[in-house]
């Protein structure tokens, strides 16, 4: 193939804007098709990312063993941290401090300035070593919440469907019955953390009247430290703890959400398949008014791979712009856009494995869009094509 | 050794139960320089005959050599090759890619064979002069009239100095002012360039003008009143 005398790339090009309208309704169709399949991949790539980003390996959380999976559901005793530091060697400590995370997690209905309904909100309550163990949290304005106070992650708001604005440092939110100024903003890696709100915990206990705990994170000094808190949770058979490495729990949810990625894979591949199916179509238009030329082409003595060459290159270079514009389009528009989901919110994400996805795509679209029409046009005898008007 | 050699060649299209002939082993010498005109009634086998010279279509039995080599023989792919070094082709209706200035239309065949970018602009340069159009160069074919057309196809026709240059009807859709331009044309390539012609025409007044006329009846061609014969034939 290579070595064979091509037709000029201008040719190409040029008849890209023979039917300028064709091809600018073609080019709008190639980018809309791109563009769905980058959402789609920004979608499951958001996803996993905030699921990847949330478990860390050396955290062991310590909840109910009754509560299944759920954490919301899970209580615990007021005292396990302090049993649990005394019982258990390896947790990390630094600053004179043990890395324990007593906290407590629950859904609530949470009212802001500009909102007239409430919306359901995920509250953590936590002590100053929270930060340490959620090594990922860190405030980007504002000050850790002092009394009356809370610090809201930076998609809180998304979750909530509130504005920006309502969940800013200064402005007041509502729930249980006590209204809370806004501290801080903190983000935390892309993680599930940043669709909470984050309280003082021995507040949050008093308005809600509760002593007890959702569960406690704990640092350990090693990756096996799991195995010691394990063994912790079964010999106090009375506290009916469990423990779980901050990982595994994520990755349980990572496999819990399989179907809902499975089922946007499957979106990737309808959408792309529907895009060969229009690109076919105006291929087809494109070849069939070219039968002679492309006939003419042969008499002249290019050969017939030369000829389908440069029909699969026209398809791809609208292809191709295609996917510029649609990538343009969605690192400006889809990138970043927050999305709600049942355990948080979470950012569509337009990285590079979605934009390799897309020009893969749109490669796909050129090429098995051209190449039917352009082999059909190929297989005419040259000698009845010349005559064809 | 005559340059176009076709020997006992035979066409035959099916058509449901009976088979059309329209060539029934046809012979003919075309020597270097010649100047043949090709007539007969409408779908006599010109066209075809034409087509299995130039290497577009295939016979269905016998040899057609051409300086040298067997076009039958010959797999598609070198086929195309061959045709580009060795045919130059002048279509009833000029054939040009719209999308291609008159210079780059002219220039399409030298893409094909091995060549510098300067010695190509020289011989489109010579092309175009040698049609008079020069100085429509950078027109695209929807720019021009049939006539300009015409020429910018015989341009790219003689441009890479082909063994053979064919023409099917090339005034068939021209007046006949600008048809006695183009006949003039094919004349002066014929003469002053030296180049080898064969033009398939229903125009006697057309047919005239070449040095020799060959009429195709039947299936067979004959030429001043008997039939043609290849040299191959002669000598065998
Ligand atoms: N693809 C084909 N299938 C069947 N028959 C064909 C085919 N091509 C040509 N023919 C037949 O072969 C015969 C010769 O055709 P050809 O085109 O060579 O005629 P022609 O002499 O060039 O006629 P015209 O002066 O009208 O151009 C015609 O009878 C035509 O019907
Ligand atoms: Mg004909």
């Amino acid at each position: 193939m290579l070595g064979q005398k091509l037709l000029p790339w201008d040719y190409g090009v040029r008849n890209l804007f023979r039917r300028p309208s064709r091809s600018a309704l073609t080019l709008g169709g190639l980018t809309i098709v791109v563009l769905l399949v980058l959402v789609v991949v920004g979608f499951i790539r958001g996803l996993e990312k905030s699921l990847a980003a949330t478990g860390n390996p050396n955290v062991v959380l310590v909840y109910a063993l009754s509560s299944g999976a759920d954490i919301e559901n899970s209580s615990i005793p007021g005292r396990t941290p302090a049993l649990l530091s005394a019982s258990v060697d390896g947790v990390r400590r630094g600053h004179g401090v043990e890395y324990v995370s007593p906290e407590l997690y629950l859904g609530t209905r949470i009212t802001t300035a500009g909102m007239t309904e409430p919306g359901m909100g995920l509250v953590r309550g936590v002590t100053t070593t929270a930060p340490l163990v959620r090594g990922q949290v860190q405030i980007v304005e504002g000050t850790w919440p002092q009394r009356g106070e809370v610090m809201v992650g930076r998609l809180a708001h998304s979750k909530l469907s509130a504005s920006k604005e309502d969940l800013a440092v200064g402005q007041q939110v509502t729930f249980d019955g006590q209204t809370w100024t806004i501290s801080g903003l903190f983000n935390a890696a892309g993680s599930a953390f940043e669709s909470e709100i984050w309280a003082p915990l021995e507040e949050l206990q008093t308005v809600l009247k509760r002593q007890d705990l959702s569960m406690v994170a704990v640092s350990m000094d090693s990756l096996d430290g799991a195995a010691d808190v394990e063994l912790f949770c079964r010999e106090r058979i009375d506290l009916e703890l469990k423990a779980v490495a901050e990982s595994s729990y994520y990755a349980a949810m990572q496999k819990h959400y399989k179907p809902v990625r499975m089922l946007g894979w499957v979106v990737v591949a309808l959408v792309a398949g529907s895009g060969i199916f229009a690109g076919l179509n105006t291929m087809y238009g494109a070849v069939v008014g070219r039968v002679r030329e492309l006939a003419t082409l042969q008499a002249i003595g290019f050969r017939r791979r030369a000829i389908l060459l440069t029909l699969v290159q026209e398809a791809t270079l609208l292809a191709c712009a295609g996917a510029i514009v649609a990538c343009v389009v969605g690192l400006l528009l889809v990138d970043g856009t927050a999305v709600r989901f049942t355990m948080g919110a979470f950012m569509l994400s337009v990285d590079s494995v979605g934009i390799a996805v897309a020009c893969e795509v749109a490669a796909l679209l050129g090429v098995v869009g051209a190449l039917p029409p352009a082999i059909k046009a190929m297989r005419l005898p040259v000698v009845e094509a010349i005559k064809s008007i | 050794m005559p340059l176009v050699e076709v020997i006992n060649v035979s066409k035959e299209y099916a058509n449901g139960e009976e088979t059309i002939r329209p060539l029934d082993e046809v012979s003919l010498n075309v020597n270097e320089g010649d100047y043949v005109s090709l007539m007969g009634a409408s779908g006599s086998g010109k066209s075809t005959l034409l087509n299995l010279i130039a290497g577009i279509d295939q016979a269905t039995s016998g040899e057609i050599v051409v300086a040298d080599t067997d076009i039958t023989k010959l797999a598609r792919g070198k086929l195309a090759d061959w045709r580009a070094a060795h045919i130059g082709y002048v279509f009833q209706t000029h054939n040009l890619i719209p999308v291609l200035t008159a210079y780059e239309n002219v220039e399409m065949p030298l893409l094909l064979l091995p060549m510098s970018a300067s010695e190509r602009r020289k011989r489109v340069e010579i092309a175009m002069e040698a049609v008079d159009l020069t100085s429509r160069a950078s027109h695209y074919p929807r720019q021009m009239s049939g006539g300009q057309e015409q020429r910018v196809g015989i341009a790219r026709a003689i441009v890479s100095n082909p063994t053979v240059v064919v023409a099917d009807e090339p005034t068939g859709s021209l007046d006949d002012k600008t048809t006695e331009q183009i006949l003039s044309l094919l004349s002066r390539i014929n003469e002053e360039l030296g180049m080898t012609l064969l033009m398939v025409t229903h125009d006697s007044e057309a047919g005239q003008r070449a040095k020799r006329q060959i009429r195709l009846e039947r299936g067979r061609l004959m030429e001043n009143g008997k039939e043609t014969t290849s040299a191959h034939l002669r000598t065998a």
